[in-house]
């Protein structure tokens, strides 16, 4: 799953360190997620959006067919 | 029987207000924020890196490495009694004794897990997995090897090779999601 985690957290100038602690997660899983290696569950997708006030599609693009 | 308790009064709001909180001076009254200036100061870019404490960051370490301390304790001491009273009826009940803390690092270690977040989960269950996958293996394999000569092994080796691989396996996976 693409996503613009990285852009997004450069626009606001935080750290990995200082999201993963925003979300209540380690630095190595957002790191995780911004390279693609890992897909966040829902509810963590979802505080993802809530903490950039975006919502989850502005955020997270499924690659290729989803059906 | 005389009743001294007053009854409360049934309107909260209408109580006495205490006078330390309603005083102009007194820092639990609400004040406003203040009015933003024309020429606010520039916002601040020094990054805010949270402080995180010996305690937290190594929680998991600290707690181990004293459960751990503790088990070694026990053990010592069962094994000085045990050797210095061989026959002694009561000696199983002090061989055994190291299991209590070693129950306690079981119970650590479960809590540590539960502390983890979702992506750490999923490396310590392939971990697991790869840990007894491979345990099953090496045992099963020996245990023909057994049958075919080779030396009876304690079955105390089994844990610290479950250790091991776990080990093993966690860094495998940790790396995968680097």
């Amino acid at each position: 799953m693409k996503n613009r985690l990285r852009v997004l957290r450069a626009e606001l100038a935080w750290s990995q360190a200082e999201l993963a602690a925003k979300l209540g997660v380690s630095r190595q899983t957002v790191n995780a997620i911004e390279t693609g290696k890992y897909d966040p569950s829902l509810p963590l997708a979802f505080s993802l959006a809530r903490t950039f006030k975006r919502r989850i599609e502005e955020i997270f693009e499924a690659e290729g067919s989803l059906v | 029987m005389m009743m001294t308790e007053q009854t409360p009064s049934p309107n909260p709001t209408e109580a006495p207000i205490d006078p330390q909180s309603t005083h102009p001076a007194s820092p639990f009254l609400r004040t406003e924020a203040p009015a933003p200036v024309a020429f606010a100061s520039p916002p601040n870019l020094v990054q805010q890196v949270p402080v995180y404490s010996t305690w937290v960051t190594y929680r998991t370490q600290i707690e181990f490495g004293l459960a751990i301390l503790a088990y070694l304790m026990v053990l010592v001491g069962s094994v000085v009694v045990v050797q210095a009273n061989p026959e002694a009826g009561w000696r199983y009940y002090v061989v055994v004794l190291p299991m209590a803390p070693a129950a306690f690092v079981v119970w650590l270690f479960l809590r540590a897990l539960a502390r983890l977040d979702e992506m750490q989960k999923r490396i310590q269950m392939q971990a697991f997995g790869f840990a007894l996958g491979s345990t099953a293996l090496i045992t099963f394999g020996y245990g023909f090897l057994e049958g075919a000569g080779l030396p009876h092994l304690n079955w105390t080796y089994v844990l610290p090779l479950i250790a091991l691989l776990y080990g093993i396996g966690a860094a495998i996976f940790t790396w995968r999601y680097r």
